[in-house]
């Protein structure tokens, strides 16, 4: 009895060390995939996105009591599920700071990353990641007190600016300062709602962050400090600041769709095409062009395979479950005061930089 | 195979080799572990070869280093070092002081005395540290604003920008002077130390119209008299700097001059200062009743007064148990020093942060992180180990 005992004991150990083994060795083949080829095929055998966000970002991504996630950015991850999947709801939310965020892409715990971050050549080549077209065209700008004076950003000589830590804000804040021989004071800040509480107190003279930021803090800064009349935001911008989704380097699949599903969400603005009528249009499409994009048939004839390796109809998923460029922004945006009409974020034809590459 | 499974099985009766057998295969385990972690880790970029660029951010608190964005990496992070040694250093001597005051006054047989330090430590010991922290942040921003600063006589200013205090500006040789007093301080010490001794052993001293003069005083008058000497040899090396708030023609408010105290170091200190305090009051009132009472009653009995028995009974013979757990305070204080990041305060570990965020490079970034808390925390152990070691040889 004793010897089958340890016979079942030793043969157990055994068990669990080649299981430990198979789990070290599949965890590390999935790793090493990730810093290299595949991650739509990844997506496609998992059957749900994991999408790196910001979670306290009004209008861009918030996380709701109930764990819901909602936003701009929020929006662009639903999109390009509903392209790979086939189903708006199958991501997998991953909060990530401004820290933290391409790490998070890098080592694979993300596929992809849709967090406010500006496109910059450092990021691009050293972080070794790809941005897509931009979602968002920003700029960052200095908020002040209307009664401090200042009418542009050289009145600020010596003065004590807020400002978030490690952000390209923070970097672009010391270039204009120093670049201009300007001295200043930057309390940098980890998160926003110390910094706020400071400036309420008049701690700093000045609080920069990108100009749809300072937007809805402006418009959500509290009555008791004096509400959104007491502020005006400086006309000046300080830097050019385009945000958009990012994919790993060498990942041309992944890359590839999600480039080609933020491109269909602005030619479908163009077209005319949004949520509610794109079935009927799906259905029967005025032309060429736009039967194209919605991978549907013209007057019968051959749909049109981009090859993405997901279905030809997937600009009809994304429109009908998430909507087009605009119908996105109008959403999230137009409530937090950025007016899109006049802006860089305005369509081409209306002289913004909202531009799509031709579905040919 | 019977007899193969038979000898296993014999081989194995032994707890030794069981033992034998479980070490194994956790060896193996926690070797494809470390495996696994590593491929993962070495995926990413490891050297800190960025820390040479350029760093490109302010930072709004710098001392004994003269920083400017222009500078690299490296020297921001010296920056920050700098900052976590000082918001230590003074923390620790600050929170000493308070915890043996406290911890004496935990057994005052004063009523209110003993109850005040009981509140103190029961109310501040069981909060976070964290929101004590950003409590005082946030009492040093109640302060009025810059253009309604409070001035005493135009000595010092107190506003939310900082509360500045009359401090000393250089004249250009106050280095060289700082460092002569150093020395100085030193041979006065010794000087102390020689002449107390030879009133022990001989019973001579020094005297001056029939005035004894002890060892201690001797040393105080002979730095003063070298202080004040070398302050006109050295051509007057510094002066008094009086704080002043003015107003740009922009009108920027500033503070300038003086010795300035930011609303951030002062939370981060206060709060460092104040929350160890609590243990370290616990750890001082615990090795005083440690004592046997028959010290106290016999230190009384030769006609001490109460605060002789607790100065030269009771206090030296408690260190020797207050010392070990005192070091772990020190230690926790300057792990506990990293949660300036949340007001502001540009410590090593913001700092560290910034660059990481800058760079990308999270993993090296955060080794140097770790490699330089555990410096600092082993140079606190030294430091301490070799106090331990003095006291606990005292009457051996």
């Amino acid at each position: 009895m004793r010897k089958i005992k340890y016979t079942l004991l030793i043969s157990a150990l055994f068990a669990m060390t080649a299981f430990s083994y198979a789990c070290a060795t599949e965890d590390s083949s999935e790793a090493s995939s990730s810093g290299g080829s595949n991650t739509l095929q990844e997506v496609l055998d998992r059957g749900m996105l994991k999408c790196g966000v910001n979670d306290n970002l009004a209008g861009f991504g918030v996380v709701a009591a109930d764990g819901s996630f909602s936003g701009f950015d929020i929006d662009f991850c639903k999109a390009v599920a509903a392209a790979i999947l086939g189903d708006s709801s199958k991501v997998e939310y991953t909060p990530t700071t401004a820290s933290n965020r391409f790490e998070a892409l890098g080592s694979g715990e993300i596929d992809l990353l849709i967090r406010n971050t500006t496109w910059t050549a450092s990021r691009d080549r050293e972080l070794k990641q790809d941005f897509t077209a931009p979602t968002f065209y920003d700029g960052q700008g200095m908020m002040v007190y209307v009664d401090s004076g200042y009418s542009s950003i050289d009145d600020m000589e010596g003065a004590t600016i807020c400002v978030l830590q490690g952000t390209t804000t923070e970097l672009n804040l010391d270039d204009r300062f120093t670049g201009t021989g300007m001295s200043y004071t930057p309390l940098t800040f980890e998160t926003n709602d110390p910094l706020q509480a400071a400036f309420e107190e008049k701690r700093c003279d000045g609080w920069t962050t990108d100009k749809s930021g300072l937007a809805s803090k402006r418009a959500s800064f509290p009555a008791s400090a004096g509400g959104p009349e007491a502020l005006k935001v400086l006309p000046e911008t300080l830097s050019k600041e385009p945000l958009g989704p990012l994919t790993r380097d060498n990942d041309s699949e992944m890359y590839d769709v999600v480039q080609w599903v933020v491109f269909g969400m602005m030619q479908a603005e163009e077209s005319g095409i949004n949520s509610s009528n794109v079935s009927s249009i799906a259905s029967n499409p005025p032309n060429p062009g736009v039967a194209r994009l919605l991978g549907a048939s013209f007057e019968g004839g051959e749909v049109q395979d981009f090859s993405f390796g997901i279905p030809k109809d997937f600009m009809q998923k994304v429109i009908s479950q998430v909507g087009n460029y605009g119908e996105v922004y109008d959403r999230h945006l137009v409530p937090l005061g950025l007016e899109r009409a006049g802006s860089l974020n305005a369509m081409w034809t209306e002289g913004g930089l909202i531009y799509a590459p031709p579905f040919r | 195979m019977r007899s193969f499974v038979e000898s296993i099985a014999q081989w194995s009766r032994f707890q030794k080799n069981r033992n034998l057998i479980i070490q194994f295969f956790f060896l193996i385990f926690t070797v494809l572990f470390a495996i696994y972690f590593l491929s993962v880790a070495f995926q990413l970029e490891l050297s800190l070869s960025h820390f040479k660029s350029r760093a490109g951010f302010g930072l709004s608190h710098l001392f004994l280093i003269d920083y400017t964005s222009n500078d690299s990496r490296w020297v921001a992070y010296y920056a920050g070092v700098i900052n976590t040694i000082r918001v230590c250093l003074v923390a620790i001597l600050l929170t000493t002081v308070l915890g043996t005051v406290m911890g004496v006054a935990r057994l005052s047989k004063n009523f209110l005395t003993s109850r005040i330090a009981w509140a103190y430590v029961e109310v501040l010991r069981n909060t976070p540290l964290l929101i004590q922290i950003i409590f005082w942040q946030i009492v040093f921003l109640q302060l009025p604003h810059i253009s309604e600063a409070i001035t005493f006589g135009n000595t010092s200013a107190i506003s939310n920008r900082g509360i500045s205090l009359p401090g000393v500006s250089d004249n250009g040789s106050a280095q060289m002077w700082f460092i002569f007093l150093g020395i100085m301080a030193a041979g006065s010490l010794f000087l102390s130390y020689f002449l107390n001794k030879r009133e022990d052993k001989s019973g001579e001293y020094l005297s001056i119209a029939g005035y004894k003069l002890s060892g201690n005083i001797v040393g105080i008058i002979f730095f003063a008299l070298i202080a004040v000497v070398t302050y006109f040899a050295f051509g007057k090396p510094v002066s008094l700097d009086i704080p002043s708030i003015s107003q740009n023609t922009k009108g920027t408010w500033m503070q300038s001059g003086g010795f300035e105290l930011s609303p951030e170091f002062a939370a981060i200190l206060f709060a460092l200062v104040i929350y160890t305090g609590t243990f370290i009051t616990e750890i001082v009132r615990g090795s005083i009743q440690s004592l046997s009472k028959g010290q106290t009653e016999a230190a009384q009995a030769i006609g001490l007064s109460r605060y002789q028995s607790m100065t030269l009974v009771v206090l030296p013979q408690a260190l020797r148990s207050i010392i070990p757990p005192l070091t772990n305070q020190f230690l926790n204080l300057t792990k506990n020093s990293s949660l300036a990041v949340v007001i502001a305060y540009p410590d090593l570990f913001m700092v560290s942060r910034t660059i990481m965020n800058n760079s990308g490079h999270a993993l090296p970034v955060f080794f140097l992180i770790l490699f330089t808390y555990l410096f600092l925390s082993l140079c606190i152990s030294l430091v301490m180990n070799l106090i331990n070691r003095r006291v606990t040889r005292i009457g051996t």
